[in-house]
């Protein structure tokens, strides 16, 4: 038994999982409201909407790299696909496929220039960030559509089984899906190599370049998403949708064990980094917290699980050395 | 000898300003052990790269069984059977042996399922080949360094390399492994596999290669000549174009000279226990041990990175706990020349004013920490010029200096800060036999004016060339000391006895 707990404490998700609980629990027992129906709605919109942005970048981060452009890429998909939508009459079905096309084309105008030039992705992507951005206020002149039809409305506002709400379902399919192709397919493992070590997948005949645009690719597609189900949730497209994104992106995949150097990721370790950071978020309104206070809480909290991620390599690198 | 595998003809490479490779011809026998061999910077690594894919070949061609073969990049030099175990490691860390060895063949296309069970049972029969007792489902992390490299060498094997291509592989092996590597190659040699064995060590080249190649500033020295007959003196007479020997010093003797730094059952967080050893002022002391024995470890605790846990540091007489390396230069006088001077050693991106000067900022930084380049010129370039640094100004980039020079300027640093204790941590590692040279007497020199020195170093030559006293360090204890009578034969067999302890009559 203890080995066990021995072994679930080591995992990735242990720490967020437990501390889930516990906030649970206490703040349950506090703010009976906060277990409602209605709240847990709120709270789950908002943990689907963050874990489809959270894995857009832990997908980058699992190469190695940073996106610093995820929240720019959302923003430009989420104005482009209320303004087909309001301007171009566009349906809807046709205006996600087209969404998502943009930002995986974002993606991977990211991913080739970064693997072309061997430029690091922080600056690429600090540029295509201003890019996005200036593209979203050239088009929108700083003004939201507001024409977004009213499926697309209740799809971001209603729910699809007792308190689960719709947006829950794109959000499970895109974690499944990541964490499949992280840890079944060719192309998830190839990423996770070149994180591990980019000289010896190189060596291994493994497509450095290859790999990078797939993985810019995801995280584009992955970002287009977030700014779809954003604009669902909201009814409007909003221009400054995903200009708040980035702290959480990275947040997230942090708290969930992710290996900033690249390498190692938990797709259950990020969704439940999502749910502390949303629970944190939610239980501050609750209590009327300053809302300022949550990016203060959050730096806070990255900080924590740096270290407690730091803290777990050394011990690792301790044994192994005493092993040896 | 039984036909050619791998011919290499007229193979040339230039970089930007070099000519790395000039006409150099290899052929490689099937179901042979060849030895490539040559001084840093003599183009091994660059031939090492044309033929396995890593640069592309331009000036030359390479036959395969006969044919006229173009490799575009590492892949296709795998796929034609030229696999390679680089120095460095090359594995993914977090991924399980078998995923490392089948790193190349995961799946058909990128979206493929990867089929664990399947690459763990492949990866098993080539474990099983090399009598590595390993799971193949085991994070290759959890694995020690010798264990790693077998793994790398049964992912060559694993991709049907017929001729594979081992960059320093005993560089990181204790004995043990290495004759364990040794027995594993010739097994693998009688199933027909060419082997190109890279090492400095040239008794190893010795015992186990059949020919040798040797590359000399770019040029053959010798082309795939049979090893027989050759000896020692002959491979470094070809390397450097003359014998190595011990130069014909003095034996010094400076035990009478006061006591600059002494340890009193001295024990360390790193596990190091009751070590004793005296150094005299102007004294160059010794310290000789295999890699992996706690020598680098134990300079790392005298000079603060790591705690003492027991036992007494004494320098100048005066007791000495010392908490960090500032305090350790500062109020000690006592520093550390580190062996990678890449990583621990030098900013390879800065001046040679500024990675110099490093150590005596603090002691020259005026009001408000304002640095004035002169102050820092006026200590640094003594030094600089003491050590016959060359360079074309102090503004040089380090990194683009020679490896001897750099070594130089990491010297000088500590010079310039004026320790009187210096740690010298394999002065010589990547750094050609003819600066070596230089720098053996450089050591000697600062001994005579007084610096007292602690030398670590494997290399047995340097130890014997530079040392008064040896102290020897097997496991994280001392073993024994020997006075050095600079006679080879004797002192290395002393050296070798006290290592072994008690299997020293079987020796």
């Amino acid at each position: 038994m203890q080995t066990m707990l021995g072994k679930a404490a080591n995992t990735d998700w242990f720490g967020p999982l437990a501390v889930v609980i516990v906030a649970v629990v206490v703040i349950g027992a506090i703010e009976p409201t906060f277990l409602s129906a209605f709240n847990i709605q709120v709270l789950l919109s908002a943990i689907a909407v963050n874990l489809v942005i959270a894995l857009a970048q832990m997908i980058i981060i699992a190469i190695g790299q940073m996106n610093l452009s995820v929240g720019a890429i959302g923003g430009l998909v989420a104005i482009a696909f209320a303004g087909m939508m309001e301007v171009w009459g566009v349906p809807a079905p046709l205006a996600l496929v087209l969404a998502l096309a943009i930002g995986l084309a974002g993606g991977l105008a990211n991913g080739f220039i970064v693997a072309k030039t061997g430029i690091s992705a922080f600056i690429i992507t600090l540029a295509s960030l201003s890019f996005f951005k200036g593209l979203n206020l050239g088009i929108t002149e700083a003004q939201p559509f507001y024409g977004v039809p009213d499926a697309v409305k209740a799809f971001g506002n209603t729910n699809m089984l007792g308190p689960i709400p719709w947006l829950v379902l794109p959000a499970a399919i895109a974690g499944l899906g990541i964490w499949y192709l992280l840890a079944k397919l060719r192309i998830g493992r190839q990423i996770l190599a070149v994180g591990g070590n980019p000289h010896a997948a190189e060596l291994s005949g493994i497509s450095i370049f290859q790999t990078t645009v797939w993985a810019h690719g995801l995280s584009g597609l992955l970002a287009a998403l977030g700014g779809v189900m954003v604009v669902a949730r909201l009814q409007i497209g909003q221009p400054s949708i995903g200009d708040d994104w980035l702290i959480l992106s990275f947040a997230a995949p942090v708290i969930g064990g992710a290996v900033l150097a690249g390498g190692h990721v938990s797709v259950a370790g990020t969704a439940l980094g999502v749910v502390v950071v949303a629970i944190i978020t939610q239980s501050l309104v609750l209590f009327h917290i300053d809302p300022f206070v949550v990016q203060v809480v959050l730096g806070a909290l990255i900080l924590w699980a740096v270290g407690i991620n730091r803290w777990r390599e050394v011990r690792v690198e301790r044994r192994l050395r005493g092993a040896s | 000898m039984s036909g050619v595998v791998l011919q290499a003809r007229a193979i040339g490479k230039s970089f930007p300003g070099v000519r790395a490779l000039d006409k150099v011809d290899l052929t490689l026998a099937k179901g042979s052990i060849h030895a490539l061999l040559g001084e840093n910077g003599a183009g091994k690594s660059t031939l090492i790269k044309l033929l396995t894919g890593v640069h592309r070949l331009e000036e030359g061609e390479l036959l395969l069984d006969g044919k006229p073969v173009q490799f575009d990049d590492p892949h296709a030099a795998i796929a034609a059977g030229i696999g390679v175990v680089h120095q460095e490691r090359n594995l993914i860390p977090r991924f399980s042996v078998a995923e490392n060895i089948m790193l190349e063949r995961l799946g058909p296309s990128v979206l493929s399922r990867v089929d664990q069970g399947a690459l763990q049972a492949e990866a098993k029969r080539w474990l099983d080949l090399l009598e590595l007792d390993v799971d193949p489902a085991t994070s290759v992390m959890r694995l020690s360094a010798a264990k790693m490299q077998l793994v790398e060498i049964a992912k060559a094997l694993s991709l049907r390399s017929r001729v594979l291509l081992m960059d320093e592989p005993t560089a990181s092996l204790t004995p043990h492994e290495t004759e364990h590597l040794f027995t594993l190659l010739q097994r693998l040699k009688r199933d027909g596999v060419t082997i190109v064995f890279v090492s400095h060590k040239l008794e190893e080249v010795l015992q186990i290669c059949d020919s040798v190649t040797v590359l000399r500033d770019g040029r053959n020295a010798c082309q795939s000549q049979p090893m027989t007959g050759m000896g020692r003196q002959d491979l470094v007479r070809l390397m450097i174009g003359r014998a190595e020997q011990i130069p014909a010093w003095e034996a010094r003797d400076r035990t009478t000279a006061p006591v600059a730094l002494q340890l009193d059952k001295v024990s360390t967080s790193l596990g190091h226990r009751d070590i004793d050893l005296t150094l005299h002022r102007g004294e160059i002391l010794g310290l000789y041990g295999l890699v992996g024995a706690g020598r680098s470890e134990l300079a790392k605790c005298l000079i603060g990175l790591f705690p003492l846990t027991g036992g007494k540091v004494t320098i100048d007489g005066q007791p000495a706990a010392i908490g960090s390396v500032a305090e350790a230069l500062n109020r000690f006088g006592l520093g550390y020349v580190s062996e990678d001077r890449k990583q621990e050693g030098l900013v390879l991106a800065h001046s040679v004013l500024d990675n110099a000067g490093i150590a005596v900022w603090s002691k020259l930084a005026g009001f408000l920490g304002f640095l004035k380049n002169g102050q820092i010129r006026e200590r640094v370039l003594p030094a600089i010029e003491r050590l016959e640094v060359k360079t074309p100004s102090l503004a040089q980039q380090v990194g683009l200096l020679s490896g001897g020079n750099q070594q130089k300027v990491s010297v000088a640093k500590w010079l310039a800060a004026g320790v009187r204790i210096l740690i010298i941590d394999e002065p010589s590692v990547g750094i050609d036999i003819k600066t070596k040279a230089y720098l053996h007497e450089l050591i000697r020199t600062l001994a005579d004016g007084g610096t007292s020195i602690l030398l670590i170093t494997s290399d047995m030559p340097e130890m014997i060339t530079l040392a008064d006293r040896i102290a020897v360090m097997d496991g994280y204890r001392l073993t024994g000391t020997l006075v050095n009578d600079r006679d080879y034969r004797r002192m290395s067999q002393g050296i070798m006895n006290l290592i072994h302890g008690e299997e020293q009559d079987a020796a």
